[in-house]
């Protein structure tokens, strides 16, 4: 296990930005998940810490040992590809075994027949043998330790991904979108078996995902990337009750959090008509926006929807009813409210709301939408970052 | 869909193709065993006459035949193996690497195929000439090399550029170095196409006619190719026994094919990424 900084780290390519100066801290031990939309330079921050990329400025630091000089093979990384990148020619046992092979490597193993006898015997010495048995059957690969990639499923190449990774005992295990390619059920076995394979064996683990869920269920820590920058860094918790701005608020949770324009007019907000008090919590908060508007983020399952004309609430109209199992998704558009959704294919002044059940609302009745502000953060109209006290995560 | 009738269809115009090609081989063998009072019958002989066998013994006896198959054994194999050793490096560098002039480089390797033989065949007897290169087997696979060379290497590049870098990435991290992973992984990863590339220049080698009739000047250097086209006279050509000659010299060629043959076949990176 060792710790992972990066000190103002940079990538350019040619005149566009990667990486735009990244500092990070990623502990010992810790499983660390980079989030972010395609393109935001996820993937390029991993295959940066992994060698595969050169870094353009800054250093890349591995148990206090700077890296970044380093090729690939001398960061005692493992890395593990989304597109599994198994050698098609070697059976499960030689995939596995290969790093090991490689650690004892000799020019005159290329040598056609020599050198095949030579890495069949380092394949075959007890301790490789037992590493490489040990580490599939961790991964119930026993049974297909002499078959060909090309025979096995997609979670089953991936297991033997990840069995080229582990066989190494790495310091650090990089991810890159490791599980994108498989059905939504073996996704989810898989994850678990990651999350596994981490308190299992331990070691420092970098996840790249564009998928929350994976992001949220997975990792100790979220950096939540866009264009480059690391716009927020924490646990998920932190992440999602506590979002450094809007775009960090919209990217987690789903349906995403609702941004609506609001005022404040002394204590309370005013939305429309409605004035709404504002908890004790948000007070220093909302004190600190310059002007007098604030954008208002709060979570579908933190509204509820009520009977017409009700008080305390936002009126609006039901426009679509999506049931989702355990739950509905209500979208709702205000009567009197604008929202700040940036997003394609939003509709302005449309919210969303989770109800528990089944729910027999139809479109185009009319509802109130109650809030519970105490689940609520504000926002700056103007930069859009989280106003208060505790929005010192944001990069 | 498919009915008997397309199908029987589809059988019939295979087997009218089919003996198209076959056919010139089948006379050869034919002819070869034919006797000299039939080869110019007014009704041909249509099959062979196994009691013309001897015509072949004579062949051996009274040709030079199996030092010219030697000969051209050596051209092939030698022009196979130089050929894929030198156009590797070249085709993996193609593929992989960035640098100025490449695509110049590229073209340049395709124009030389623009150029016939015949043409470069006085040059290069000059400075094979001086370069001591003469009438040695070794100038016949250098030059035969010269031409499979470029060919080859633009097959694997098209090859190795279907290797997904992953896999290279892969092996990096592994621990490999750029040789490593061009012999380890890329060689054996494209190994149909290199078997595809071993048929064009052992075949090119086998085949070869025009620098083998000028490079080699003695008799026992000869190749098979410019030993068969020695009988055909200009008064009287020994039909039979060129043809004689003509099997056994492509039964060589015919194995050899059969024997790679097997090795090229699609699908090597199934399973190594995504699918």
């Amino acid at each position: 296990m060792a710790s992972i900084t990066l000190n103002h780290v940079a990538k350019h390519f040619g005149p566009k930005v990667a990486i735009a100066d990244i500092d990070l801290k990623i502990e010992e031990g810790e499983f660390l998940v980079l989030l972010g939309p395609s393109g935001c330079g996820k993937s390029t921050l991993l295959r940066m810490l992994a060698g595969l990329e050169t870094v353009t400025s800054g250093e890349i630091h591995v148990g206090g040992k700077r890296v970044d000089q380093l090729p690939p093979s001398a960061r005692d990384m493992a890395f593990v590809f989304q597109s599994y990148a198994l050698y098609p020619h070697m059976t499960v046992r030689r995939n596995i075994a290969f790093p090991l092979i490689m650690r004892q490597f000799k020019w005159w193993f290329h040598i056609p027949v020599i050198g095949g006898l030579a890495k069949r015997r380092i394949e075959r010495s007890p301790e490789v043998a037992e590493l490489v048995e040990k580490t599939a059957k961790t991964l119930s690969l026993t049974e297909m330790l002499d078959r060909y990639p090309r025979t096995l499923s997609g979670g089953q190449r991936q297991r033997v991904a990840l069995g080229r990774a582990m066989v190494r005992k790495p310091e650090v295990f990089l991810m890159d979108e490791p599980l994108s390619n498989l059905d939504a059920k073996l996704r989810s076995a898989m994850r678990a078996e990651i999350t596994r394979l981490h308190g299992r064996v331990g070691g420092t683990f970098v996840y790249v995902t564009h998928d929350q869920v994976e992001a949220m269920t997975m990792g100790t820590r979220i950096a939540l990337m866009r264009d480059g920058v690391i716009q927020q860094f924490g646990t998920p918790r932190e992440i999602y009750t506590s979002p450094a701005n809007t775009y960090v608020a919209r990217f987690i949770g789903t349906p995403p959090m609702n941004l609506i324009e609001a005022h404040i007019e002394g204590d309370a907000l005013r939305i429309g008509e409605a004035l709404l008090p504002l908890p004790a919590r948000l007070l220093p908060a909302a004190r600190s926006v310059s002007g007098n508007t604030l954008l208002l983020g709060i979570r579908p399952g933190a509204l509820t929807i009520g009977a017409p004309g009700e008080a305390g609430g936002l009126s609006g109209t039901v426009s679509l009813v999506e049931h989702v199992g355990a739950e509905s998704v209500i979208a709702v558009g205000l009567a009197q409210a604008r929202t700040a959704h940036e997003e394609e294919g939003e509709v302005a002044g449309e919210i969303m709301v989770t109800a528990s059940g089944y729910s027999d609302l139809a479109r185009g009745k009319p509802v109130t939408v109650g809030l519970n502000l105490s689940e609520a953060v504000l926002f700056s109209a103007e930069n859009s970052r989280r106003l208060g006290d505790d929005a010192a995560h944001t990069a | 869909m498919k009915t008997p009738a397309s199908h029987a269809l589809r059988m019939a115009l295979i087997m009218v193709l089919l003996s198209v090609a076959l056919f010139p081989i089948y006379w050869m063998v034919v002819t070869s065993l034919t006797s000299s009072a039939n080869l110019f019958a007014d009704r041909p002989q249509m099959l062979p006459d196994p009691s013309q066998a001897f015509n072949y013994a004579e062949t051996f006896s009274k040709t030079g035949v199996l030092v010219w198959l030697k000969n051209s054994a050596i051209v092939a194999i030698g022009t196979m193996v130089l050929s894929i050793l030198l156009a590797i490096l070249p085709a993996y560098a193609l593929s992989r690497f960035r640098f100025h002039g490449k695509g110049v480089l590229g073209f340049i390797l395709f124009a030389t195929q623009m150029l016939p033989e015949a043409m470069l065949v006085v040059p290069l007897y000059a400075i094979f000439a001086k370069l001591l290169l003469l009438d040695t087997l070794g100038g016949l696979i250098l030059a035969n090399t010269a031409f499979t060379v470029p060919v080859i290497t633009w097959i694997l590049k098209g090859a190795i550029d279907g290797v997904p870098l992953e896999i290279e990435e892969a092996a990096r991290i592994d621990g490999c170095s750029r040789l490593d992973i061009v012999l380890g992984i890329v060689v054996p990863v494209v190994a149909p196409t290199l078997a595809a590339a071993a048929v064009i220049a052992f075949f090119h080698g086998w085949n070869e006619y025009v620098f083998a009739q000028t490079l080699i000047l003695s008799q026992e250097l000869r190749t098979a190719s410019v030993g068969l086209a020695s009988f055909v006279g200009e008064l009287s050509t020994p039909i039979h026994t060129v043809m004689a000659i003509g099997v056994m010299y492509t039964l060589p060629a015919v194995a050899f094919y059969l024997m790679v043959q097997r090795y090229v076949v699609a699908g090597m990176t199934a399973g190594s990424v995504k699918g």
